[in-house]
């Protein structure tokens, strides 16, 4: 205040007139209409600071801080108005770059001014704007600016730069700094926030963007094919990209990319992935992996863009796979004989699904939505049988030929990629425990011909599909492999025990299998030669003594022999399975029998014998004479033993036509109504009440291994009523309710389980061998 | 079982053909074992009914027409013949048996008579080994079935695949299908 004493008191029409217009406004006007860049030196700047200053200070009429503050705007106001705005009129009309360019000019002025306006009036920010709460003076300025300027020319200039960058999209090459400079005074107009940025330019652009993508698109989609179009969109996208970082706001960016994506991608979709000579599907059928990838990128950007395409991917592999089994069909239609050891078929399904892969893990990226589509295809091709050969029992018998000695040659890394092949084909099969029951068979037959060509193998493809289904899945065919892995270990003890005994010649071996594990058999009581049942009753006794709680089973069926057999002078080693041997044994005399005869002698049935008489007396190797000859056996015939046999080799086999079918179909239904009914206890157990539609899908859910049609449930369900273990509920004739005589069922709940799956009991059958002299 | 022959022939009712005879002995409570009735509950049911000779017998037999029943009551009388007609320890009966006794308990309105006969006529030309006996629950079902779709015509919304009605009621819809549509 010291200088208010010394000094006499500024008029305000003095102090503006004389000091501040005259010594700063009007030199700065001067300067900026002249092009030269503004600069005062310091000690004018101070007197002129120094006067705002005291008339800011001077004491009360004469402080003069609302005048100036006024003064102060309309300053600016006035320059803007009479001499920017005019200017800038002058130049529209005459071309987008010469407006933004005289914009940018004319802008970067008003920031000088401002800046130095801001300078001398300073102390105004400092307490006149503060205790008013006014805008402070920088804002001021900006704020005329806006309504002065930018209100009047920002359609133009919106329109311009759009113009400009519809030349850049084209391929012209445009001033980037100066779109960039305008950009940013639009962000600057919105004094803190984007909202003018937002409305004034960002909202006409992406407008404009979506109008130019969208002539674009109707442009391409006429000309182009599919894979070159998505070029141009991929090539767009990314010109996009980087047209917002170079010189607009990156909060654009999203919005124009999804106005891009929109117009280019969205709204042609379909069109583009069912074109036809370049859509999807031919990409697929032409293994255009670049294109499907291009697609599949491009598609990806879009919220559930990959949907569509997964769905045609998906009918692709379908109706790839049909046409395999098509072409089964149409060998079947022309005549064919069905054969279940053909693996041609299994093996196209499998390159067709080792294919698609890859082509799914490197196209597509391993995406959820295209591993879902190729499980659904499969799902749907594996289970499509024809023929007579179910596909589950053509896919086990090629996981025969793979695994049994003398059937393809392959690799050991041959044979893991194949098992691991067929595993993943197996996982689509519904009838799990259709392939498991045939699985089983083969693997019997396999295992007690020795006909396995490696243990590992079995192993591994076991285990994987223990992998697969869990333990309860494989756990008989382990115990299968355990059984031969036992009985190797007690062959040798066994063995000396049978020098020890001595008083036998023959070389005898018995493999001891644990019922439940492998398939059933017959097991016909044919009366032995005492050779034979003496070495029975040897291992009986080894075998009692070892085990007390085990009963035997002898499965004669399964046994094999070498018989020597001595025609004249020559004798010939008969490689034959048991029963060949006990009716070889009967004919040791030379007898001859009538059928009937012989069939009481052995005490064996029609069906049994039938089948070895016609291996030992009309297959190739007539070892035994039939009276009348014919091809067919019938109760009447007689026979004896042919005296004139000879044969150039030395070893004989001689094998009977095998008239088990591979697998039991009503041991496989049997143990899926237990299967159904078990699950329908379980749940109802946990439920208690439950309706229909809910009980059957939660059945279908608790299955793992096959999926019964819902009817079949709808019977099991009406068994488990008649047994009263359901019953239907009162009030809801869709309702189930447990009945109570569940809780008898709690008490016993083994009656369900040990038919189910886990079976307690062990009993035993045993295969004899037996070769005699 | 002679006993309640002798009484229907004094009464004179025809056993095989008259319901009168079924309604009797559901109303004299005849639960305990198929086929005959205890003489506790004939005792019972003779004293509670007031019936002590066939005079009064006679008058009752009026009242046991199968059109006095409500839902409820014959739903449990329906419940009963099936019960009653088994043999000793059997749980399901013979299938001509079925259609005789579903002819004879619900003739009179109760279902109507399209649906019976369209159902009867069903069950006698299905060569299913598995409905040549039809247990209680089908047997009940397909009186409810009736009441559900009372008219005989139309199967309008039924669902096999929803529905929880027993397999044979399925099969029946769909044996009434295919009828229906030949006729179109």
């Amino acid at each position: 205040m010291s200088s208010s004493q010394n000094q006499p008191v500024i008029q305000l029409e003095d102090g503006w007139n004389n000091v501040i217009k005259k010594g700063a406004i009007d030199v700065l006007e001067r300067t900026l209409d002249d092009g030269f860049d503004t600069s005062f030196e310091p000690k004018e700047y101070i007197r002129i600071y120094t006067t705002c200053y005291d008339m800011c200070t001077q004491r009360s009429p004469y402080n003069w801080s609302r005048d100036l503050y006024q003064r102060h705007g309309e300053t600016i106001e006035a320059y803007l108005r009479n001499t920017v705005l005019p200017a800038l009129q002058d130049k529209t009309g005459q071309g987008g770059t010469i407006l933004l360019n005289e914009l940018k000019h004319r802008w970067s002025n008003h920031q000088i001014m401002n800046k130095w306006l801001r300078k001398f009036f300073t102390y105004l920010d400092r307490y006149y704007v503060k205790h008013h709460s006014l805008p402070t003076l920088e804002m001021a300025g900006l704020h005329h600016f806006k309504s002065e300027i930018y209100q009047n020319c920002k359609e133009n200039t919106t329109s311009a730069i759009i113009s400009l960058i519809d030349e850049e999209r084209e391929g012209e090459i445009i001033d980037k700094t100066l779109v960039k400079s305008i950009a940013e005074l639009f962000e600057s107009m919105g004094t803190g926030s984007l909202d003018a940025y937002t409305f004034d330019l960002e909202t006409p652009l992406l407008e404009a963007t979506r109008s130019y993508y969208g002539r674009k698109r109707e442009d391409w989609i006429a000309k182009d094919s599919t894979p070159d179009y998505l070029i141009k969109a991929e090539k767009a996208l990314g010109e996009e990209k980087t047209r917002v970082m170079e010189y607009l706001n990156p909060s654009t960016e999203p919005k124009i990319r999804k106005v891009v994506e929109d117009e280019i991608l969205q709204k042609v979709q379909t069109n583009l992935l069912e074109k036809e000579g370049s859509g999807c599907s031919v990409l697929l059928a032409n293994d255009k992996t670049d294109d499907l990838q291009r697609m599949f990128h491009l598609f990806s950007r879009l919220e559930n863009g990959l949907q569509p395409m997964a769905n045609i991917v998906e009918k692709f592999i379908t109706a790839q796979g049909n046409a395999c089994i098509e072409k089964r069909q149409a060998k079947l239609d022309s005549g064919e004989k069905d054969k279940n050891d053909d693996p041609e078929f299994v093996k196209s399904l499998i390159d067709l699904h080792e294919k698609y892969l890859s082509v799914i893990r490197e196209t597509f990226a391993s995406h959820h939505l295209f591993q879902k589509a190729l499980k659904n295809s499969f799902e749907e091709i594996v289970n499509n049988d024809v023929g007579q050969y179910s596909n589950a029992e053509l896919m086990s018998t090629f996981c025969d030929r793979i695994l049994k000695s003398g059937g393809e040659k392959l690799s050991e890394a041959e044979v893991e990629q194949s098992l691991d092949r067929i595993v993943q084909l197996f996982s689509f099969l519904t009838d799990k425990d259709l392939f498991a029951e045939i699985y089983r068979n083969q693997l019997a037959k396999r295992l007690l011909n020795q006909r396995s060509a490696s243990d590992d193998a079995e192993k591994a493809l076991i285990a994987k599909l223990k992998v697969q289904c869990g333990t309860q899945f494989t756990s008989k065919m382990e115990g299968m492999l355990n059984d031969l892995a036992v009985g190797s270990e007690q062959k040798n003890e066994f063995d000396q025990r049978m020098e020890q005994h001595g008083d036998t010649k023959l070389s005898f071996g018995v493999q001891v299998l644990t019922i439940g594990n492998w398939p059933s058999y017959k097991a016909p009581e044919v009366a032995l030669p005492a050779q034979m049942s003496k070495c029975m009753e040897v291992f009986k006794e080894w075998h009692d003594a070892k085990h007390q709680k085990r009963r035997l089973t002898w499965v004669h069926s399964l046994g094999n022999a070498t018989v020597r057999a001595t025609y004249g002078k020559k004798f010939y080693d008969l490689q034959v399975t048991t029963l060949q041997a006990v009716v070889l044994a009967a004919f040791d005399n030379g007898q001859t029998y009538g059928f009937t005869e012989l069939k009481d002698k052995l005490n064996l049935d029609d069906i049994t014998l039938k089948p070895i008489m016609h291996s030992l007396s009309c297959g190739k190797q007539k070892v035994i004479t039939k009276s009348p000859a014919g091809n067919k056996i019938t109760s009447t015939d007689s026979f004896s033993p042919n005296a004139k046999f000879t044969c150039n080799m030395r070893k004989i086999r001689i094998p009977v036509a095998s008239v088990e079918s591979s697998h039991n179909k009503n041991r496989v239904e049997e143990d899926r109504s237990v299967a159904i009914e078990a699950a329908i206890v379980r749940i109802m157990k946990a439920r208690k009440t439950l309706s229909h539609q809910q009980l059957v899908a939660e059945v279908l859910s608790q299955l793992a291994f096959f999926k019964p049609q819902p009817r079949v449930i709808k019977k099991r369900i009406e068994a488990l009523i008649d047994r009263e273990y359901l019953e239907r509920s009162s009030e809801n004739s869709q309702q189930y309710n447990v009945s109570l005589l569940i809780s008898f069922w709690r008490c016993n709940p083994s009656l369900f389980f040990a038919s189910y799956n886990f079976l307690r009991y062990v009993l035993i059958k045993s295969v004899p061998c037996l070769s005699g002299e | 079982m002679e006993g309640i022959c002798k009484l229907c022939e004094q009464l004179d009712l025809d056993p095989l053909e008259d319901v009168r005879v079924l309604v009797l002995l559901w109303k004299m409570g005849a639960n305990k074992k198929p086929a005959e009735i205890q003489k506790e509950e004939w005792m019972a049911a003779c004293h509670k009914l007031q019936l002590d000779s066939i005079d009064s017998f006679k008058k009752f037999l009026p009242q046991l027409d199968t059109g006095f029943m409500d839902r409820e009551e014959f739903g449990d009388f329906y419940k009963f013949c099936f019960q009653f007609n088994r043999a000793g320890t059997h749980k399901t009966l013979e299938k001509d048996l079925v259609v005789a006794l579903l002819r004879m308990c619900l003739a009179g309105g109760r279902v109507e008579p399209d649906r019976l006969d369209s159902f009867c006529d069903f069950l006698e030309s299905t060569k299913d080994e598995t409905y040549s006996k039809i247990t209680l629950d089908q047997w009940r079902s397909f009186l409810d079935f009736s009441y559900e779709y009372p008219n005989a015509k139309s199967l309008e919304g039924y669902d096999d695949s929803e529905s929880a009605w027993p397999v044979l009621i399925d099969e029946y819809c769909e044996y009434m299908g295919k009828k229906m549509g030949k006729k179109k």
